[in-house]
């Protein structure tokens, strides 16, 4: 056995024995590390819990980028294609009158005609979750899931769609069969309403307008000549933060338009606050941390001068001295921060069963990303080992003697 | 063939306002010696000790050479000192000098074997039933399995003897190994002591304040006197031998 080789494997063999020998000693400094790592652990977990989910709640719902014009105007194709281009806008559909936008829905499962708003819609339509099939042409539908309770219907069935007019003094009634391609969840339309391709509504407004429809051999007046322009629009950004300077250059063109950034900026202050607090108790918490670990570790370092000092006579040298309290703060280290992750998990259990549905979140109230574990694991035994090697060094640079013949 | 010559050593030390100074003009021990230092506490025989053990830097040195072996030449410990070089003094304990304190010096956590067995295992030296002969010599045999906090004050000592001779080093230093224990019993260690570095010719400097005790055992006694000035400040013992 080569001599390095041996030298550790005999500060090993001492180290260890000494720190189990001490058992309780050694119990008394890992609980004392567990106690103040584990609430550290707790908090920064609600923390990152409460604000990570609100602040994904903000992000992923689509409502929050929406940007509604207030009133109706004029709105060409020009103009949408404009407003297609700039790359803050994820999404862009023109609206027709609202009144003409309804739709009587039936069904062969249920007895009731059910009157559904119609939202047009497109390509990367915001509302939808990925797996849902965008309507195309003139005979397919997403229904809302009330709409689709209520007509009792689901995915690949067929509704029957009617409007009446008064027309040259007639009561006339058109039918059109619809196949439902997809049905979109309650957080994205809360009423009865079907989004349907602009084709279709501006079909329907076309016919209510009395006009004829030849495609789905409505009959009327001959088409409206010309360019036609929209009242109004549904308007997406891209991101949160672009909602703001969007509906800033609507204004400037003198279109009023209104936002959710007042939720936004509550949620925004709100983290902000959060962290703040957080921030502040966790520098707190860490500091104490440090220091009780330090102060202990450094404590015992003095407790075991003696013992230092008596391997030093028998031979040991002084860079040999500083690995015991090194290795023994390693081992507090790596089994404090153990128990504290123990404990930990055990605390996040009963948090999130106690909380969960309360706060209508789908994600934990309380968690922590693996990384986040080690990031705890990397500062407590970074900490402990700078402390236990300062009190080491400290014990080593006295003279053996002086170490010996204290007591 | 001289283990220690040392010339003009001094070690200074300020305790509430008395200055306490031991000087060593000069100091001699030769290979295979038994030496004797005797004198009451607080004259400091401990310091000394602690000096030849290379483990107290003394306040001046004219020379200090160990020469462990007649084989190789002596070596310069002032020059060591002079260099701070704690980890080649720290070598020279660890394969040539032995030490028992005057209490304690076990380490708690390992048992009687161990704490016998600590420089050898240090050294790499085989297990070659050693440790168990020294412990049967020392009357300690039925002992080793144990921890020293159950055993007494006087079988503490055996264990320091046995862990100080283990690993045959050179020289042996004792400072009042028996100075805690009842006269009878201080007496049988002491004698079982010199026996047994006798037996393995080792060099033997051991600190007493009973000349009493172990005039009988033919140890050479160093010669020392201590002295105050008049205004009480300055305290100095002067060794010579």
């Amino acid at each position: 056995m080569s001599h390095p080789i041996r030298k550790m494997r005999n500060i090993l063999r001492l180290a260890l024995t000494d720190y189990f020998y001490e058992w309780q000693m050694s119990s008394c400094f890992i609980l004392a590390l567990a106690a103040v790592l584990a609430p550290m652990m707790i908090l920064f977990a609600l923390k990152f819990g409460i604000i990570g989910s609100m602040m994904e709640q903000l992000i992923e719902d689509p409502r929050n980028r929406e940007i509604r014009p207030v009133g109706s105007g004029h709105y060409d194709p020009a103009w949408f294609s404009t407003v297609r281009a700039k790359p803050e806008v994820a999404f862009v559909i023109p609206r027709t009158r609202s009144l003409a936008a309804t739709l009587q829905l039936k069904s062969d499962s249920a007895p009731r005609i059910i009157p559904a708003e119609l939202i047009p819609t497109a390509e990367g339509e915001p509302l939808f979750h990925k797996n849902i099939a965008i309507p195309t042409g003139l005979r397919q539908i997403v229904l809302s899931e009330s709409a689709a309770r209520k007509l009792k219907v689901g995915v690949g069935d067929r509704v029957d769609g009617s409007l009446n007019r008064r027309h040259n003094g007639q009561r006339e009634r058109v039918h059109v069969e619809l196949t439902v391609v997809g049905i979109t969840r309650l957080a994205a339309f809360a009423r009865d309403g079907a989004f349907v391709p602009l084709d279709l509504i501006i079909a329907t407004e076309d016919f209510l307008d009395g006009r004829a429809v030849p495609q789905l051999g409505w009959q009327g007046d001959p088409p409206l000549a010309g360019e036609r322009s929209f009242p109004g629009f549904r308007l997406y950004a891209s991101a949160i933060e672009h909602v703001a300077a969007l509906r800033d250059g609507l204004a400037a063109s003198g279109i009023e338009a209104r936002t959710r950034a007042a939720d936004i900026d509550i949620v925004q202050t709100m983290e902000q606050r959060l962290s703040a607090v957080f921030w502040f108790v966790a520098i707190i918490g860490l500091s104490g941390f440090s220091l009780s670990l330090g102060a202990n570790l450094w404590a015992n370092v003095d407790r075991k001068k003696r013992e230092l000092s008596v391997l030093r006579l028998v031979g040991f040298r002084t860079s040999d001295i500083v690995w015991f309290p090194v290795l023994q703060a390693l081992l507090t280290g790596v089994l404090g921060w153990l128990l504290a992750s123990l404990i930990y998990l055990g605390v996040e259990t009963s948090i999130n069963r106690m909380l969960s549905g309360q706060a209508g979140v789908d994600s934990p109230i309380c968690r922590l990303l693996p990384i986040h574990f080690e990031i705890a694991l990397l500062f407590t035994v970074g900490a402990a080992v700078l402390a236990a090697a300062l009190g080491g060094f400290r014990a080593a640079r006295i003279q053996p003697s002086d170490g010996l013949r204290e007591i | 063939m001289l283990i220690y010559h040392l010339r003009d050593v001094v070690m200074t030390r300020m305790a509430e306002g008395v200055e306490f100074r031991l000087t060593v003009p000069s100091l001699q021990i030769s290979l295979g010696e038994k030496i004797a230092l005797i004198g009451h506490s607080g004259c400091g025989k401990s310091t000394l000790l602690d000096i030849l053990a290379m483990i107290l830097r003394p306040t001046g040195v004219g020379a200090f050479r160990f020469r462990p072996e007649k084989e190789s030449p002596p070596v310069d410990v002032a020059k060591a000192w002079a260099q701070r070089d704690l980890n080649f003094m720290g070598d020279l304990r660890k394969h040539r000098i032995g030490y028992v304190m005057q209490t304690g010096g076990l380490l708690p956590y390992l048992t009687v074997r161990d704490n016998i067995n600590l420089s050898r295992q240090l050294l790499g030296m085989p297990e070659d039933g050693s440790v168990e002969a020294l412990a049967k010599n020392l009357g300690i045999e039925r002992h080793l399995d144990k921890h020293p906090e159950l055993l007494s004050t006087g079988e503490r000592q055996r264990v320091a003897i046995g862990r100080a001779l283990a690993h045959h080093p050179s020289i042996v230093i004792a400072d009042e190994p028996t100075a805690s224990l009842d006269p009878i019993a201080a007496r049988k260690i002491m004698a079982l002591f010199v026996e047994l570095v006798e037996e393995m010719q080792i060099t033997v400097i051991i600190a007493s304040h009973d000349w009493d005790h172990i005039k009988q055992l033919g140890l050479r006694r160093l010669a020392h006197r201590t002295s105050q000035n008049r205004a009480g400040t300055v305290t100095e013992t002067k060794v010579t031998g």
